[in-house]
Order: structure tokens, then C-alpha cells, then sequence
């Protein structure tokens, strides 16, 4: 059991900078753990989630870059011509995507191959507009906003049937308004960011039926102030990012409330150890670390980097590149 | 980025033996973690824990390489076959090594065995994603490796002569199709929620061989079933929604006396458990576009009933809000100033009874 903690560690009224900070820069020493390698299937997905949340705490220096680099490289996937989740794995769209994303935020697009990356990612779709991830064909929702992400990052979307893939995210739509993984999924949280994502990308949120899904949204929120994926079941802070990312893309923030969510976000960190867990005094890991700043940045905690909601990148990567979107987040507040 | 909270095995509140698994980490490894108690480890315990795993470590290292290296080498064998057995039991996470296997079906089992030995190899892969989705439900990579198996077993015989007196070809896909109706109730069973299982349900109800199709009747059965089991489980009533919208394209002569049971079904569960967002879900679908002015006004009646018990139920009243502005287009100029009227008092209590939802009250209010 957890021993007494002094009070300085167990005061979650402030984010922990300098100790997350300290925490992700520490998760690629324990390769001395069985747990580290039984994860390798996730490591560039991870390190695309740990770049992001320095880039949000404002400490991107923390990693460095050339090494970052390097690693993104070692995961290219020479016969298929896009990312693997670590060398030697095989090219899957997730980690395509995550490569793609560091090497944004890096500005080291030049070291990519993009035309190979783009004819993989086109031989994924389908006659039916969906994505699969990979040469066996797996379809879901998550994979058409990893092909349509990349693809605008990559400045090709004039090369995509865009009424084709919007045709099939039509067909995933739920009478409450959300989506689902595939057609016939019930809505989810986390599918409803990735297919309103891809629609906000695509310039085609009039698909969106808006006040429903922000009605849908906004009934995520449970009393402790905890976000859930689904109605009727438990809190998670990554939640935070996908339920607010998407309140953020229809401009309907404000229909929930924010201070709660922050408090409850604040509330699972270690304060020692540093990280963000799913909810208060669980082990923290990387991804909700990420999803758990994403949140606060959204909500406007001060001295935090503005996180543009639909890429999941800093605003200002995303800006740079011509591509923000009319989404709103909450003020930046004073320190 | 998209897919570690969903995609991870190693989603601690499945089973039992994962949490222990887990529990063992330290809080630096980069995985993702559910539910998993924070504990606080020193470095002596870190260490000692390390050097206990460190064969375990050494050997996983070890069979990982072996079998990259075999793949690599475009090596297509029975033996790599097993190796990758092992290894998967070990980690299902490890797609790449998934990936490996079925290339080995492709390119060994399906062009020099005999079907009757690949068939029979094909099942063994069905017993092995069994046992694999009871340790780790909600493993992706597990469930697609099943759809694989199913997708590519080979004719076989084993059926009835079919009218022309020529012996049947399905033998086989009939023998593997039909026990996974089974497994995916046992899997909802464990879990009422798991989204991986539901997915299955409906791909495998939509897969199978045309004579092994449920029918509409049996699947409303089952959704019955299971919200009899817990109201609340709202990925049963999403299934029946969905089976109602397909009973009704076919013949939409059942829509209308289907509907009243359905609101007497739904009526019961807002009944016993009006806080519980399920049955008003549903609700809201089976009224849809409010465009039955006769259903709209009956509904609004039977819900004003429960405010009457329920006074301060958050769902009572911001249903009654919902189903009044859309009772406003069918309503002349006066009609509507009683509604607005009925619906800004309503949004009044929301604001008092749900602060968190506030802004949403008064934007509603705004637009009214």
C-alpha cells in the first residue's frame, strides 16, 4: 500500500510541470523492463504522445531532436513504404501516422519518403470509402482520420475522393449523433472525435448533426467532473481529449464544465513519479499523460501551449502550415 | 495516436491475471494503463523485480529475434508456425508477428498441405484466439486474426446433397461459422459492454452463410434479453435500434404496432431508473424526428406523468424540453407561446439542478 505522502505531493491544484517533464523523459530507460518490450507494438505511437505533451507543457527541448529523428527513421517499413510501430515491425497506418506527425513537429519532412508514404496510405481505401490499417484490411473510423490526417499534413488532400470517405463516415452515423467504429458501432467517444475530426479536416462539418452531438457530448460528463466514452460507464481522463477535442471542433465547449474537468484532470497526477493515470490514485502512463494536458490546454490552464483539437498538435505547427480550422477552445488564462 | 486506450491488451480491468501482470511494472515503462492502482515502488524493489524477471526478459528478447529473423528470411515453415504460437500466447499484442503467421497460411498451409490438413490447422487457430480473447478481450489484433481464420476456410464437404443431387461444399465454413454466435455471447456474457464483442456480433450476424443466418426475431430476442438483465446496458438497446431500422425497411407495415410495445418496454425501464441515460436514449430514437404529432403528444404525456413522481429528474425535464421544441413546428402561434413558455421554466430547473450543464440550458433558451 501507498504510504502517508506529504502534503507538497499530494497538492494537485497545479500541474506538475517539471515532473512530467521528468517522467516522459525517463520512459525510454527502463528497457531493462519485460513490460517495456511487451509494449514495443505501441513505441513510435508513444513517442508521438510524449513529444506532444512536452511540446504542450512548452518544453520540446526535453527530448532531442536528432535522436528523435533516428528512431522515426528506424521504423520505416522499406517494403511497404510506410511506418512500423518499431523496427522491424510492419507498416500499419497508427504509427504511419505518428511518424508523420514527429517528423511536423521536428520540421523533418524532408527526411521522409512522402511519395511512397502516399501510395500507402491510398492503397488502403476501400471502393467504400473506409480505410483499412493495414494489407489485411481491418476497416474502422480510427484509420480514415489517420489517412485523412496524414494526407493534409502531408498537402495531398486534393489528391483524395473526399465524397467517398465522407460517404462512409455518413454511414457510421448514430441516431444520438455520434459514430461508431465501422457502420452499425455504437457511438463512442474516441470514434466520434476521429470521424468528426476527419470531417472538420475535410472541411464537411455540415454532415455533423451538431446540436445533438454536442447534446451527446456534454452527457459524458459525471458528477466527480470526469469525462466517460459511453453513456453509463466510468470516467477516464483521456476523455478529456477526445469528448472536449470535439466539443472544441463544434464550438460548444462551454457545455460542460470546465473547472470540473480541470480539477478532475489535475487530481490524477503523481506528483512524484510524475504522469497522468486514467483517474486519481492509478499508475499514470504516457497516453494519458498526453490526452490529460491536451485537456488542460483546451480548457485554457494557464501557461500552457495552445493545442490545436483536430490534429492533436501544437496550434502553432498546425498554423504554419495553413491548416487550422474554425474550431474554438477556451481563453488562455494569466498564471 | 489514435489507438492505445482501445487497443491495448493490456487494459488492466479485463482479467485478473493481467492486473497482477501489470501491477508488477514500474510507473516509467511507456504502456498504457487502466484501473491499475498507483503503488509506491522504491528503487530496491524496482531492482529486485527486474532481476527476477531478467530470464523472462531474456527469453522473450530472444524468441522475438528468432522469429523476426525467420521472417526476414522469408521463411515459410511448420516450425516458425509453432514459434509464433508461442510467442502470441506470450504478447497478442505483437501484430507484426500476427502478420507473419497468416503469410505463413498463405504461402505454406494453403498451397502444400492438403485442405483437409490446412482446415484442420485453421480450426486450431480458432481454438488459440478462444483462449487468448478470454485472457485479453479486448485485444484487436486477436479478433481480426479470428475474422481472418473465418474468411479463409476452405471448401469442404460435409453438407446435404443439395435438389440436384450434388453433394454440398460448405461442409467445413458451415462447421467453423456456426460456433462463433456462441463464443460472442459467452464473450458479452463476461463483458455486457465490450465493444470489440458487439462489433463481432454484427459482422459475424452479417458474414455468416446465408443458412446459418439468425433471423430478425431471434436477434430482438436477444437484446431483450440482455436489458431485461440490466437496463442500463445501452449497447443492447443500440442493437435493437438497429435491428428495428432493418425489420422496418423490409416490411414497414411492423413499424406501428412494433412501436407501442417498444414505448411500453422503455416506459418500464425509465420507470425503475429515470437518472439511468439507456432508456432515454433510446427513447429519443424511437421518437426521432417528432414528425407523428400523435406520438409526440402521447410521449410528452406519459413523461410529464414520471416529472410528476420525479420533479427534479435532469432527464425527465430536458426530454420534455426536446420533445416540445419539436412539438412547436406542428403548433400555431399561440400553441407555441405556451410551449416556450412550458420549456423556459423547465430549462429554468435544469440550470438550478445541473449547474455543469448550464450554458447548454441557456443557449437552448436562446433559441426558443
Amino acid at each position: 500500500m501507498a504510504n502517508a505522502t506529504t502534503d507538497a505531493a499530494s497538492d494537485t491544484s497545479t500541474l506538475a510541470i517539471p515532473v512530467h517533464v521528468s517522467y516522459i523523459q525517463k520512459l525510454g530507460e527502463s528497457q531493462d523492463d519485460l513490460m517495456y518490450h511487451l509494449t514495443s507494438h505501441l513505441r513510435l505511437n508513444a513517442v508521438y504522445w510524449g513529444l506532444t505533451a512536452l511540446c504542450v507543457m512548452k518544453h520540446k527541448e526535453a527530448l532531442e531532436r536528432e535522436q528523435l529523428i533516428e528512431f522515426v527513421m528506424s521504423c520505416w517499413d522499406e517494403k511497404a513504404g510506410a511506418f512500423g510501430a518499431h523496427p522491424r515491425h510492419d507498416a500499419h497506418i497508427l504509427p504511419t501516422l505518428s511518424g508523420i506527425q514527429i517528423l511536423v513537429m521536428l520540421d523533418a519532412l524532408d527526411r521522409l519518403d512522402a511519395e511512397r508514404v502516399i501510395s500507402f496510405i491510398f492503397s488502403l481505401q476501400s471502393p467504400t470509402g473506409s480505410f483499412s490499417g493495414d494489407r489485411f484490411g481491418e476497416t474502422d473510423t480510427r484509420f480514415c482520420y489517420c489517412a485523412v490526417s496524414a494526407l493534409s499534413l502531408l498537402g495531398v488532400l486534393d489528391r483524395l475522393d473526399k465524397d467517398r470517405v465522407v460517404g462512409y463516415i455518413r454511414r457510421c452515423k448514430n441516431f444520438d449523433g455520434g459514430y461508431g467504429s465501422d457502420v452499425g458501432g455504437e457511438s463512442h467517444a474516441s470514434q466520434v472525435f476521429t470521424c468528426v475530426g476527419a470531417l472538420a479536416i475535410l472541411d464537411r462539418l455540415d454532415e455533423v448533426d451538431s446540436e445533438t452531438l454536442a447534446w451527446w457530448l456534454s452527457e459524458r460528463q459525471l458528477p466527480n467532473g470526469g469525462l466517460n466514452g459511453r453513456p453509463e460507464k466510468l470516467e477516464d481522463v483521456c476523455y478529456s481529449f477526445w469528448v472536449l477535442s470535439s466539443l472544441s471542433i463544434l464550438r460548444k465547449m462551454t457545455w460542460i464544465d470546465g473547472s470540473a474537468l480541470e480539477r478532475f484532470i489535475l487530481s490524477a497526477q503523481d506528483m512524484e513519479a510524475g504522469g497522468i493515470a486514467d483517474r486519481p490514485g492509478d499508475m499514470p502512463d504516457v497516453w494519458h499523460t498526453l490526452f490529460g494536458v491536451a485537456g488542460l490546454s483546451l480548457l485554457g490552464y494557464p501557461g500552457l501551449e495552445d493545442l490545436d483539437p483536430v490534429y492533436c498538435m501544437p496550434t502553432d505547427v498546425i498554423e504554419r502550415r495553413g491548416l487550422r480550422k474554425a474550431w474554438l477552445a477556451l481563453p488562455r488564462r494569466e498564471m | 495516436m489514435m489507438e492505445g486506450k482501445i487497443d491495448l491488451v493490456l487494459s488492466g480491468r479485463d482479467s485478473a491475471r493481467t492486473r497482477t501482470h501489470l501491477a508488477l511494472q514500474s510507473s516509467a515503462t511507456l504502456s498504457v494503463m487502466h484501473g491499475i492502482k498507483r503503488t509506491k515502488v522504491d528503487a530496491a524493489a524496482i531492482a529486485a523485480r527486474r532481476e527476477k524477471e531478467k530470464e523472462k526478459l531474456r527469453a522473450y528478447l530472444e524468441s522475438e529475434k528468432e522469429i523476426l529473423d525467420l521472417k526476414e528470411a522469408n521463411e515459410w515453415s511448420e516450425a516458425a508456425l509453432q514459434l509464433t504460437e508461442q510467442f502470441l500466447n506470450t504478447n497478442p499484442e505483437h501484430y507484426t508477428i500476427w502478420n507473419y503467421r497468416r503469410d505463413i497460411f498463405t504461402k505454406l498451409v494453403f498451397v502444400s498441405w492438403t485442405p483437409e490438413d490446412a482446415y484442420q490447422r485453421l480450426v486450431l487457430d480458432l481454438r488459440f484466439t478462444t483462449s487468448a480473447l478470454k485472457r485479453y478481450p479486448k485485444v484487436y489484433w486477436i479478433w481480426n486474426h479470428r475474422r481472418w481464420c473465418l474468411e479463409n476456410t476452405p471448401s469442404g464437404p460435409g453438407t446435404e446433397p443439395d435438389s440436384k443431387g450434388e453433394e454440398g461444399i460448405d461442409g467445413w465454413k458451415m462447421a467453423v461459422w456456426s460456433q462463433e454466435v456462441l463464443l460472442v455471447e459467452k464473450m458479452l456474457s463476461l463483458d455486457e459492454r465490450n465493444f470489440h464483442a458487439w462489433d463481432y456480433r454484427r459482422y459475424i450476424l452479417s458474414h455468416c452463410p446465408p443458412s446459418l443466418r439468425r433471423s430478425d426475431a431471434d436477434e430482438l430476442a436477444y437484446t431483450t434479453r440482455r436489458i431485461e438483465k440490466n437496463h442500463s446496458n445501452f449497447s443492447a438497446w443500440h442493437q435493437r435500434s438497429l435491428v428495428y431500422t432493418s425489420l422496418w425497411k423490409e416490411d414497414p407495415s411492423q413499424r406501428a404496432p412494433a412501436l407501442d410495445q417498444e414505448f411500453e418496454l422503455v416506459k418500464n425501464a425509465l420507470w425503475m431508473a429515470p437518472d439511468d441515460q439507456s432508456g432515454w436514449l433510446y427513447h429519443r430514437w424511437l421518437v426521432g424526428s417528432g414528425d407523428d404529432v400523435t406520438i409526440l403528444e402521447k410521449e410528452i404525456g406519459v413523461i410529464e406523468e414520471l416529472l410528476e413522481v420525479e420533479p427534479e429528474s435532469r432527464w425527465t425535464l430536458d426530454t420534455l424540453v426536446y420533445y416540445k421544441r419539436l412539438l412547436m413546428k406542428h403548433r400555431s402561434e399561440q400553441g407555441k407561446r405556451q410551449l416556450v413558455e412550458e420549456c423556459r421554466r423547465s430549462l429554468e430547473t435544469l440550470c438550478r439542478i445541473d449547474p455543469m450543464r448550464r450554458r447548454r440550458y441557456e443557449d437552448i433558451g436562446a433559441t426558443l
